[in-house]
């Protein structure tokens, strides 16, 4: 900082994303999200747990949409 | 020399009657600028110019050691109105750091996200904030003789917006009760709503990564931005036509208007929206990337094309001290030496920036003035560094969109001399294609004209970017998201266009963390100070020399003339927040635990 007098820092630079036990952004949390493929496709199970498997598409070239 | 030529006129001066007039702070911008004129009001015209800032920028200081992927988040908080720009160029920059190329859904989301933005910016600056330099009140106070000939001059595009003289366009332009100040409000809640559908949250998005986006990809997502943008287009379409009747107007009204606020060409665009089909996000394909950004990049300088490549853009840029409160780097071990192409990479390059701030006096007369640095482009062919303004962001796009000629297709089509902007029907108003052409000068009323044609552009390209994510959606491609590893070392660097402007971001990562980091959003270019060569930035340039065409003598004046070519290169200096709390008061102290963590 040049020559300007600065206090003592209260945490280390790098605090927030070092820190045990955070989820790593960059890897996709497909364990924790089921539904999600990782070829980027998804199924019914995605937006529900309620009898997921009656409310997937019923063709197999049709995609898989969200309700929403 | 890269100053625009004198523009007095040799024998016909009246021995000068010069006084002082200063700005600080120059409300109705962003961030805290002043601006120092001595003003000739025997021959009506600023005679010297300075522009300061009083904010220091420490970004560049405490990035450094902090984890790469924070960067986008971090860098957000620069801005309070377009802070997704910078989370998305610090995301650009990362990804070529990671070595990795988003989903092309992700690609279009954060493409709509940034129509949004520009449109929800350039709207609310504009209408908000510009045009109460033009409306009825303030000419009143400052050409009392204009706003009658105002209120005799019918407006030629009265059939689009509706008002039947160019004097009540000014009315509806004023503030707090006009109809279109408070239109505009309207149209900026709305288009913030689109945003917030793409990016999470205005004006720090919540679902931008490198790598991705976390928007879920429903089909409603893009409807509800859909209807959105539908609805403003009315808006869109009227607010072009009342900006081209006001402006022509007042060059038809003050003859010689043209001047006010006019500089040398020199503009720089580094780009905004990438092509998914072509963006891989690798340093050794840039210009050709580059090149199919729905924006093109491209230096523009006498009217004519100095590059589109964004690798010779990049190896171009030259951070000067010039006037500014810092201590030079030049001695220090440089970061990057060359740049993945082997080509050598300059010691005042922001890849080897190294800030060192040195608070001192301001000193107007040769000394040092102010805490933005003087960013350059070396032109080696001219071998010189030219002080590139962005045109407050639109007029640079457009004229180096319009100029290349590369941008094709269904919406807006760069033609080689002009941009075509076609925008559907809506609710009141057929279909309609506009279509700017580049100008005969870079000045103020140029400058303000370009913005929402650059509206009307980004409502075009959301067209575009909506038809193309959802096709993806409807064939069942909802990836939005690729997985990275964060490099020991990596440099990177992002090249995107914040809404006033040119945009960069560079980074450098060395064990996993940022070794250097620097932004450079548009403002350090347009509010520079004098740089070592002792060019004048652009503010400096553009007012200095300027005529004045206000009725009002030194006690009573307003320097509206000066305000408007401030303005309309919409400065933005929040780049610092600065809290004095009297002696040092500690007002509270909190703790928000991290899960798991246990801190120092």
């Amino acid at each position: 900082m040049g020559n300007i007098r600065v206090g003592k820092p209260d945490v280390k630079t790098d605090t927030p994303t070092s820190v045990f036990g955070t989820h790593r952004g960059n890897e996709a949390p497909y364990k924790r999200q089921p539904g999600l493929h990782k070829d980027g496709t998804a199924d019914a199970r995605r937006s529900t747990g309620i009898h997921w498997k009656k409310h997937n598409a019923i063709m197999e070239i049709m995609p898989n949409l969200p309700p929403g | 020399m890269t100053t625009t030529e004198d523009r007095s006129q040799a024998g016909e001066r009246k021995p000068a009657q010069i006084v002082d007039m200063s700005w600080d702070p120059i409300t109705r911008i962003i961030g805290n600028l002043g601006i120092y004129t001595k003003v000739d009001f025997a021959n009506r015209e600023v005679v010297e110019c300075h522009s300061t800032s009083s904010l220091f920028r420490g970004y560049s200081v405490f990035m450094r050691g902090k984890d790469p992927r924070d960067a986008g988040f971090i860098t957000s908080r620069i801005c309070g109105i377009c802070g997704d720009n910078h989370t998305t160029c610090s995301n650009y920059a990362q990804q070529m750091a990671y070595g990795i190329k988003p989903p092309p859904l992700a690609e279009a989301i954060v493409n709509l996200g940034e129509a949004a933005e520009y449109m929800f910016d350039h709207t609310i600056f504009q209408d908000n904030m510009v045009f109460v330099d033009f409306c009825e009140a303030m000419v009143k106070a400052t050409n009392p003789g204009v706003l009658a000939k105002a209120e005799r001059t019918e407006a030629p595009g009265a059939a689009v917006h509706g008002y039947r003289t160019i004097a009540d366009i000014m009315r509806a332009f004023n503030p707090f009760e006009g109809e279109v100040y408070k239109q505009a409000l309207k149209v900026s809640r709305v288009t913030r709503e689109m945003f917030c559908t793409m990016e999470g949250r205005h004006v720090h998005p919540s679902t931008l990564y490198p790598g991705g986006v976390g928007t879920m990809p429903e089909p409603t997502t893009f409807t509800d931005y859909l209807t959105r943008l539908v609805r403003v287009l009315d808006f869109i379409k009227q607010s072009v036509a009342m900006n081209d009747d006001v402006f022509d107007f007042f060059y038809e009204a003050l003859p010689g208007y043209e001047e006010v606020g006019r500089r040398r060409i020199m503009l720089g665009c580094w780009g905004a929206w990438q092509d998914s089909n072509f963006c891989d996000y690798r340093y050794e394909s840039m210009g050709d990337w580059g090149r199919q950004m729905f924006v093109t990049p491209g230096i523009v300088v006498d009217g004519g094309l100095v590059t589109n490549n964004l690798v010779d853009i990049n190896l171009g840029m030259r951070i000067l001290l010039g006037s500014s409160y810092y201590e030079d780097w030049a001695d220090r071990e440089p970061f990057v030496t060359h740049d993945p192409l082997g080509n050598l990479v300059d010691m005042r390059h922001p890849w080897n920036q190294t800030t060192v701030p040195v608070p001192q006096k301001r000193d107007l007369d040769g000394g040092n003035y102010s805490w933005v640095m003087s960013p350059r482009w070396y032109d080696k062919n001219a071998d010189q560094h030219l002080a590139l303004d962005t045109g407050g962001g639109p007029l640079a796009r457009l004229w180096s969109t319009a100029l290349n000629g590369l941008v094709d297709t269904p919406y807006v089509k760069a033609t080689g001399h002009s941009v075509q902007i076609s925008l559907p029907k809506s609710e009141k108003l057929p279909e309609m294609t506009l279509e700017w052409k580049i100008p005969k000068w870079s000045n103020t009323l140029e400058r303000d004209r370009a913005r929402p044609y650059f509206v009307a552009y980004s409502a075009a390209m959301a067209f575009f970017f909506i038809e193309r994510a959802m096709s993806m959606v409807r064939a069942g491609d909802m990836k939005t998201f690729e997985n990275f590893d964060v490099p020991d070392e990596a440099i990177g660097c992002g090249f995107h266009e914040a809404v006033r402007g040119v945009l960069s971001h560079h980074l450098v990562i060395r064990d996993k963390k940022i070794a250097n980091y620097h932004p450079y959003p548009p403002t350090p270019w347009n509010a520079s100070p004098r740089d070592s060569y002792g060019t004048p930035g652009p503010y400096e340039d553009a007012v200095q020399g300027q005529p004045i065409f206000e009725e009002n003598g030194p006690d009573d004046f307003k320097g509206v003339d000066i305000m408007r070519t401030v303005r309309s290169f919409d400065p933005c200096l929040p780049c610092g927040v600065h809290m004095y709390l009297g002696k040092g008061k500690e007002l509270t102290r909190t703790h928000t635990p991290t899960y798991g963590a246990s801190h120092d």
